[in-house]
């Protein structure tokens, strides 16, 4: 059995070396086989999670604050608070629960890299999520920047992609995975045991590797076969999703004994445990109603912090599981909100907004880009990352798309040239990272 | 207005892909090099693959047609709708004789047409395509072929005369395997005896007869409302329906009737609280289960399917009734008015409020109903807001009666924020806002006597101001509403969508979506894309597909089992394999498509193990279902398609669980009754004789056909595998000092004592595992 576990392991190796997860359709080598391993090789880093504040948020009250013009009736130009070069809205007073802009930036503005005035071009949420999650407007086919990345560096970790929400697509690279609950992760660590219980397996271990056995010899056959592509695809699919999640056993320990009450922190310890177990890449977190059109100020001060919050429990949880070091945390929205209110109080959609970045290889403490009083993108030297109304460009998501892809190391791999996103080289944000 | 004054532009699916027929067009004899001046017929094909396909229909004609923002100017072009062959080949014609009397203007020495799609010359739609671009060389190339007639042809030939059919060297489902597919698909069961006797003795034209059969099935109607609540989500209304469906403006003193019920007859009062817990879940189940109704109710009964858009009536159940308060005069109608989920068709009343201001306007007394658009589940699945101004509403509309995607491709603006500083009405006056606008807010203003924002409060309602003035009027596709029929305009408008072409062909692909978890091919966009001509091929053969069984549809009197019908009879639906690899990757592209191989959602995987195993494996339900790539109708509307490892994990509980419970089970049964092994008992050992192996193999035949519904020979290598397995395993077991029964779990149950001495039960269970992991069960 241990040369059927090495032939395993290099099978996978052989994959990962060609940027082919077993999701996508490829053919077998003949000697692939498969065995009862347990030994799935850890994905040990980094991870990746996006937060998004679906809905459309209020960037003025976060990250890129005005205070003036009536583009915010809780604070006035001079009541804008600084962390190093950041600039941001005061809300420890106007905060409903969660965290306060003042305690998030004091204790992650050293390594928070915010990018003002992105350009979303438009401001409907569907095109919008669409648009901000996968940096491609006008295709359905493309994947969301996690699922990407997930394809590209795990294609065998059983829950490589994981989402809680927002737009996911795939592009077919990589099966999403939803896990909702926190002891749905332990109803799918045993499966091959009674109950989940190990010590009570449905088939004595030579049974189970005779099926396993079988299973792989009949996939290596069929590989040999001339198959419809779709069909070829799934069955590529399917013989990976059974076979990895054996891994899933590995989660187990890093299953918290309380399930937190808050939505972020829930969905967090799913993605955090799926990530120290190695049997995760990426995570899509997500909570909602940010579409403040009614009574915005109420609405966000109630939103953005519980949204801090969960970033930071996240940090926190991640320092504990020692796996900080390794987390790249991507926090953004689909959309702005209006310079103004309507007559219900509320902020419509708007084209213009933020995101903010953290984690390793981010150097923190910087702002990039930025927007005008009336909330105006102000145009950007993809060069010098400075402004420049005269001869800088709109950035939009396809731009940070493409930063991100190379800040992942993923821009040339196959699975990225698939799908391009069309940003000439001079367009390209040069030192974005630090 | 700004909440989705947007940039939008939409995607015009239907209208997009009804171009699918243009190669037709061209007809056959169309060669690539032009013998003369006047070789029309190769411009046609030329016009038709090029021009029209990559950018009129694709761009243009968002705007330049009838009703649209450019109607009024020099470029008007023809919609090809659901047009037959020579109606289709004179449309055609128009457009190419309307994109060339403008090709032939110039602005100075420059072409008019180039200009303006640049976005020159005050062009409403402003830059449609980017000089340089591959559809801007097209048009170039259009321009100079039409100012002078005898410039080259491409040389590469556009339609390929020598190409292969499309479904060359597939391999189609044999016909007794295609009555499989479809019984379990359509009804959850086995093809009967009798039916495979039929389909084995007359092929496929016996398939037909055997479907109207299963489709007059309950299985296949639960089926019917599962796909469909797929599509429309009605089952994800928020709240309690019997306050979100049933408002308190017009049904607060019926709404509640449940918690006034006398249940004092149950004297223990756990039993009794129960009991309510019990009405009120069923009643509100049955709320929540009228619109999928309606639509059983319409097929089931052969009702032209327009009636989900045109139907003057819902459907009302004994529980449903007394919330709407017409119980009384309904309840001798029911067969039993204590059954919640007994429907009826019934004409409601005009609603009535708590004050006569609230009362609905209706000419005729009655609620004016028009099917699924007009029921309180989709209004209030699909609510709207002070500034989504029915918005929402329309867009679904749109997605779900006339395939049309408002949002799914939203064309590109130099910059929204600024458009909406600039214009005082951008959805009225920015032509990027206006392309949308100004075809989705009339349809926002039919719903307008909807017009409240907390369901449980009120869903219907007039505006106290009345309809806005900053939208376009309401109405359909140039059509404005009249205002006597304004009490009624979801029932105009019904009307109107029952005869619109696209709504047959929604349907066509509704049907489609049922059948195969997936939704029809996209027109490929990436003109620049090396396999765009095999991509466009793919998608061009599924729309001929598509169009024909709509037509088809359309003649038959819009019967929706002639759809399915059509699908499943269709080489799209029997494609089963290749006869030689794809070779290339063009041809590769083409097929990427083809083969229903569908992952079996939660509540298909345990119809089909109860058709197997005579019972379901019971756990594929809430969280477990949801895990398993399930859908809740509210926050997860999309199913799974591709299986993750946690679902991997439930497949491998799945196959382990169902084969403990049902293989010692079946050989404790007698032979008579055992679903599994009826030819074979557990004292049968491989290597004892050659006899014994023959009767292992014939058992596995009987398991492969059984489980797999695969025809395999007893030396087969698909048997070959299992009996190795088998073999093996016993084998193994043989020489390890094994327990002489099976485990504890796995002898729960039996009938009669199963003893295992020699290993043969637990070998047999772990072909079932195999036989349950694998793809042709797991998938369709």
């Amino acid at each position: 059995m241990s040369k059927d576990r090495s032939m395993r392991r290099d099978f996978l190796k052989w994959c990962a070396g060609a940027g082919l997860g077993l999701a996508t359709p490829i053919r077998f080598p003949d000697t692939a086989q498969a065995d009862d391993s347990h030994e799935l090789p850890a994905y040990d880093g980094p991870y990746y999670i996006v937060f998004n504040a679906s809905g459309g948020w209020d960037t003025t009250y976060l990250m890129d604050p005005k205070g003036v013009g009536g583009i915010n009736r809780l604070y006035e130009e001079g009541d804008i608070l600084t962390h190093g070069v950041h600039r941001f809205a005061p809300t420890a007073k106007h905060k409903e629960g969660g965290l306060s802009n003042e305690d998030f930036y004091a204790e992650f503005g050293d390594e928070l890299l915010v990018f003002n005035g992105l350009d979303y071009s438009v401001n409907n949420h569907s095109p919008c999520s669409r648009y901000m999650a996968t940096g491609k407007l006008d295709s359905l086919a493309y994947p969301t920047f996690a699922a990407l990345v997930a394809a590209c560096q795990g294609p065998t970790c059983p829950l490589s992609f994981l989402t809680f929400g927002n737009y996911s697509a795939t592009g077919n690279l990589v099966a999403m995975s939803r896990v909702p609950y926190l002891p749905s992760l332990k109803r799918i660590a045993n499966a091959d045991a009674i109950e989940g219980n190990e010590r009570s397996p449905y088939h004595d271990e030579f049974a189970l590797s005779r099926i396993e056995q079988a299973l792989g010899e009949r996939r290596a056959d069929r590989a040999r076969q001339p198959l419809l592509p779709r069909r070829d695809r799934a069955e590529n699919m399917l013989y990976a999703a059974q076979i990895n999640s054996k891994a899933l056993a590995r989660v187990t320990p890093h299953i918290p004994q309380s399930i937190p009450k808050q939505r972020l922190a829930q969905q967090a310890e799913i993605a955090l445990a799926s990530f120290k177990a190695g049997v995760c890449v990426s995570a899509n977190l997500s909570i909602g109603q940010f579409d403040s059109h009614a009574n915005n100020d109420r609405d966000q001060m109630k939103l953005i912090p519980e949204f801090l919050e969960g970033i930071a429990y996240v940090l926190h949880r991640a320092e504990e599981l020692q796996i900080r070091e390794k987390l790249v945390v991507v926090v953004q929205s689909e959309m702005g909100r209006t310079p103004t209110y309507n007559k219900g109080d509320g902020k419509d959609h708007w084209s213009i907004g933020s995101t903010m970045f953290l984690g390793p290889g981010i150097k923190g403490d910087r702002v990039i880009g930025s927007t005008d009083e009336k909330q105006f993108a102000v145009p950007l030297d993809p060069t010098s990352l400075s402004d420049d109304k005269e001869r800088g460009i709109r950035i939009r998501p396809e731009h940070l798309h493409q930063a991100l892809r190379q800040f992942a190391g993923i821009a040339d791999h196959p699975h990225s040239r698939e799908f391009p996103l069309g940003v000439a080289g001079p367009e390209e944000l040069r030192g974005i990272w630090g | 207005m700004r909440t989705s004054h947007a940039s939008v532009n939409y995607r015009v699916r239907m209208v997009v892909v009804l171009t699918a027929l243009v190669s037709t067009v061209a007809g056959a004899d169309d060669k690539s090099s032009c013998p003369g001046p006047d070789c029309v017929a190769v411009t046609d094909a030329w016009f038709a693959d090029e021009v029209w396909s990559k950018v009129g229909v694709m761009e243009c004609i968002k705007c330049h047609k009838q009703g649209g923002d450019a109607e009024d100017s020099r470029l008007l072009l023809r919609e090809l709708g659901l047009a037959k062959d020579d109606e289709r080949k004179k449309l055609m014609t128009l457009n190419r004789d309307a994109f060339a009397r403008v090709a032939r203007l110039k602005s100075g020495d420059q072409a008019l047409l180039l200009i303006k799609v640049a976005g020159g010359l005050d062009h409403g739609g402003k830059e449609v395509l980017k000089t340089g671009s591959t559809g801007y060389r097209i048009l170039e190339q259009f321009v100079r072929r039409v100012n002078s007639p005898a410039a080259t042809l491409p040389q590469t030939p556009l339609i390929n005369p020598d190409a292969p059919p499309f479904f060359d060297g597939v391999l189609m489902l044999d016909d007794v395997r295609l009555l499989r597919r479809a019984t379990l698909s359509l009804a959850g069961r086995l093809p009967t005896k009798k039916e495979r006797a039929t389909v084995e003795a007359d092929g496929l034209k016996a398939v037909p007869g055997i479907l109207d059969g299963v489709m007059h099935e309950d299985a296949f109607l639960e089926r019917l409302r599962e796909g469909f609540n797929d599509i429309f989500l009605t089952l994800g209304v928020d709240g309690n329906p019997d306050a979100t469906v049933l408002s308190y403006e017009h049904f607060e003193k019926t709404r509640l009737w449940y918690q006034k019920r006398d249940l004092s007859h149950i004297t223990d009062e756990k039993e009794r609280r129960q009991a309510g817990y019990k009405l009120a879940n069923d009643y509100r189940a049955a709320l929540l289960g009228e619109p999928m109704k309606l639509i059983e109710y319409i097929v089931r009964n052969d009702h032209p399917f327009t009636e989900i858009v045109t139907a003057d009536y819902i459907m009302v159940s004994p529980f449903t009734a007394r919330g709407y308060g017409v119980f009384d005069e309904l309840k001798d109608q029911f067969s039993n008015p204590d059954d919640p989920f007994e429907y009826i068709p019934v004409k409601l009343k005009a609603l009535t409020g708590r004050s006569r201001r609230e009362d609905q306007e209706s000419a005729t007394g009655f609620y004016p109903h028009s099917g699924l658009l007009s029921t309180f589940q989709y209004l209030s699945r699909y609510p709207t807001t002070e500034t989504n101004r029915n918005r929402l509403r329309a867009r679904m509309y749109y997605q779900h009666f006339l395939g049309v995607d408002v949002l799914e491709l939203a064309a590109r603006v130099s910059d929204a924020a600024a458009v909406s500083e600039k214009f005082e009405i951008p959805t009225m006056q920015a032509s990027e806002c206006v392309v949308c606008h100004k075809t989705l807010d009339p349809v926002a203003g039919l719903f307008q006597d909807y017009w409240r924002f907390e369901a449980n409060f009120a869903l219907y309602g007039k505006r106290k101001e009345g309809w806005f003035t900053d939208m376009f009027d309401a109405g359909f596709e140039g059509e404005d509403l009249p205002a006597k029929e304004r009490w009624r305009a979801l029932e105009w408008l019904g009307e109107r969508t029952a005869k619109d072409p696209r709504f047959a062909v929604a349907m066509t692909e509704h049907a489609y979506y049922i059948l195969t978890g997936r939704r029809p091919l996209l027109p490929p966009k990436d003109l620049d894309d090396p396999l765009h001509a095999a991509r466009s091929r793919a998608w061009q053969e599924q729309r001929q597909q598509v169009e024909a069984i709509a037509r088809r549809f359309v003649d038959g009197g819009f019967n929706f089992k002639d759809s399915i019908k059509d699908w499943v009879l269709s080489d799209f639906y029997r494609a089963d394999g290749l006869a030689t690899a794809a070779t290339t990757p063009a041809r590769e592209a083409e097929l990427s498509d083809v083969g229903v191989v569908r992952m079996l959602p939660p509540e298909q995987l345990e119809r089909k193990l109860t058709a197997i195993f005579g019972q379901p494996w019971g756990q594929l339900t809430n969280q477990t279902a949801m895990l398993y790539g399930g859908i809740d109708s509210k926050e997860v509307t999309e199913r799974a398609t591709d299986p993750s490892g946690a679902m991997g994990a439930i497949q491998r509980t799945l196959s382990n669980d169902v084969a403990c419970r049902n293989v010692a089970y079946d050989f404790s049964r007698p032979v008579a009754d055992r679903i599994l092994f009826p030819t074979i008992e557990p004292d049968v050992r491989p290597g004892a004789s050659t006899e014994s192996d023959m009767q292992i193999r014939r058992a596995i035949v009987y398991l492969h056909q059984q489980v797999l519904g695969r025809a395999d020979e007893p030396d087969s290598r698909e048997v070959d595998r299992t009996f190795a397995l088998f073999a093996g395993i016993v084998a193994d077991a043989a020489s390890k000092g094994i327990d002489p029964r099976e485990v504890w779990s796995c002898r729960q149950g039996l009938e009669s004592p199963v003893p295992d001495p020699h290993y043969t039960v637990r070998a047999w269970r772990a072909v079932v595992t195999y036989l349950l992991r694998r793809e042709d069960f797991l998938y369709e």
